[in-house]
């Protein structure tokens, strides 16, 4: 049984500058993996199938991210850019999963800025989902699924094959040290091609202009802190909430 | 195509996106839930296709039966809300319909044969605009205006739902109403501009004058463990809706703004002026929190006296 891994790298929000007319740019290349994936690599780890877990990433993505990470080997799909069209996204990754031999399971972080990939992973494959995901582990040939939902944590039992969209519920804790970096690049990396994969090359989604939003709706209090508690209580008050 | 929009729904969440999509046509709902949850959607859409779930079988095990059934009537938008069992079925039929899927959506209009998509991005510091053929799947942000309501109830028609995956609720645990945060009208939380153990003293006071519990960000429970795990707010921990959410020192990461939205009333205290905490908050005071946080407190217990 192959258990695959599937993330992106994209660009860092924080670093990116935003001018008065809405007009994007990147002064910084700064890619970085999603704020889930470090989550969702150590579930494919902690459950991972006999032959291990195969990192699987497109575009920027770096394969040794995972490498380090205890995944086995790595496929990047080189040719395939990461837009805004999770569908995409997601299509890509389920054919570099395919590829690579999932046949069990297959990890996405079900991240906050890409909520349809792990989604859209699971369609492409035919597979059933389970979103949400904090944590995972093997009991009797299924894989036991704890998530939140709704205040409620629930434990819920599938039999693969399954796609898991995993919610971090921390930051990493150890990131990969020097030995671990280096093991890294001795560990397969197979690099295909977005027509190898049997799918029609597209050019990215981006969006076709970008804009300022409308003035902030946040009522700001500021100045001396004592006029400003004192106004902010008397708005509290005045909404019916303090 | 068909010119109507459907709208998955699995949560009653589901429904507060609709006032989104509710200028394209008429929306048809396909339910995976209950009885009860197919007849709240029924009294605000035009058409409601429902796929029954059975005891202990999560609304997921549908998914294949309710993606064929959206992509079936080939609506020209598909859309749903950030809910889990709600995105799976919206992935699967985009999969199906070789349709886009974009998320943060704030709307949809026509334009002509296609559809123009707004959405948020970069955190919410911009709005992109996206021209798109049709179909086109959607996670929508709610909307806090009220749904348009329909004149009758739309009839419930039950879907074919025979293939179901396997898979099985094993249990469920409150944790929400176990730390108290699911019920409380007011919450104070504590974020890393907190910068010791101590100083939660302060925090508390202020919660003590507002009535309010304490609540956290996910690092201060996670890395600096000041708080049980079931006390952190965010979309991996305690999703609530108080009727007053007071952030202090809180930055405001995606994950966590997920967690508040549902509050009514978002106060933010960060001295950080660009703080996304106040993209999202509805006021908030620019300053020192070891300044701020005790002048609140005292002016509320004045406003008290």
């Amino acid at each position: 049984m192959t258990t695959a891994a599937a993330y992106t790298w994209s660009r860092d929000p924080g670093s990116a500058h935003v001018s008065a007319d809405g007009t994007v740019t990147w002064p910084a290349a700064k890619l970085t993996p999603g704020e889930d994936d470090h989550a969702a690599l150590a579930v494919a780890v902690a459950i991972g199938g006999s032959e291990g877990v195969v990192g699987v990433t497109l575009g920027a993505g770096d394969a040794s991210w995972a490498l380090a990470r205890k995944a086995t080997r790595a496929i990047v799909v080189s040719d395939a850019p990461l837009g805004d069209d999770d569908a995409a996204t997601g299509a890509v990754l389920a054919a570099a999963a395919r590829r690579a031999g999932a046949d069990d399971v297959v990890v996405v972080g079900d991240s906050e800025a890409h909520p349809g990939v792990a989604p859209a992973v699971a369609g492409h494959l035919g597979w059933p989902i389970m979103l949400g995901v904090t944590s995972a582990q093997r009991i009797d040939g299924r894989v036991h699924v704890t998530r939140q939902v709704a205040g409620v944590e629930e434990t819920v039992a599938i039999t693969p094959p399954v796609v898991l969209g995993v919610t971090a519920v921390s930051v990493e804790r150890s990131a990969p040290g020097m030995k671990e970096m280096l093991a890294a690049r001795k560990r397969p990396v197979e690099k295909v091609t977005v027509a190898e994969l049997g799918l029609e090359q597209r050019a990215a989604l981006h969006p076709t202009t970008t804009r300022c939003p409308e003035a902030t709706r946040a009522r700001i209090f500021d100045g001396d802190p004592d006029r400003a508690a004192a106004d902010l209580v008397a708005f509290l008050r005045s909404e019916g909430v303090a | 195509m068909g010119n109507d929009v459907w709208l998955i729904v699995t949560d009653p969440a589901d429904l507060a996106v609709l006032p989104r999509v509710q200028n394209l046509g008429p929306v048809t709902a396909l339910v995976i839930g209950d009885r009860e949850l197919a007849d709240l959607a029924s009294r605000a859409v035009a058409a409601v296709q429902w796929i029954e779930t059975a005891d202990a079988v999560p609304a997921e095990a549908y998914v294949a039966a309710a993606a064929q059934s959206a992509a079936a009537a080939t609506p020209r938008v598909i859309a749903c809300s950030g809910a889990p069992a709600s995105r799976a079925v919206l992935g699967a039929v985009a999969a199906r319909c070789s349709a886009p899927l974009l998320p943060a959506v704030a709307g949809v209009t026509s334009d002509g044969a296609g559809v123009v998509v707004e959405r948020t991005a970069i955190q919410g510091a911009v709005i992109a605009t996206y021209r798109l053929t049709s179909p086109v799947c959607v996670v929508l942000v709610p909307d806090e205006t009220a749904a348009g309501s329909v004149p009758e109830p739309a009839t419930v028609v039950a879907a074919p739902s025979a293939a179901v995956a396997a898979m099985q609720v094993v249990s469920r645990v409150a944790t929400a109403k176990a730390s108290g945060l699911a019920d409380a009208a007011r919450v104070v939380s504590v974020g890393r501009g907190v910068r010791s153990r101590a100083d939660l003293g302060m925090v508390e006071e202020l919660a003590g004058a507002l009535d309010a519990a304490v609540a956290c960000s996910m690092p201060v429970a996670d890395d600096l463990g000041w708080f049980p795990k079931d006390r952190y707010v965010g979309r991996s921990g305690q999703c609530i809706a108080p009727r007053l959410y007071v952030a202090v020192g809180i930055s405001g990461a995606p994950q966590h703004l997920e967690g508040i939205r549902g509050a009514k009333v978002v106060v933010a205290i960060n001295s950080d002026p660009d703080a996304a905490i106040f993209r999202a908050a509805d006021c908030g005071v620019v300053g020192d929190l070891y300044e701020v946080v005790p002048a609140l407190t005292a002016a509320l217990a004045a406003a008290h006296r």
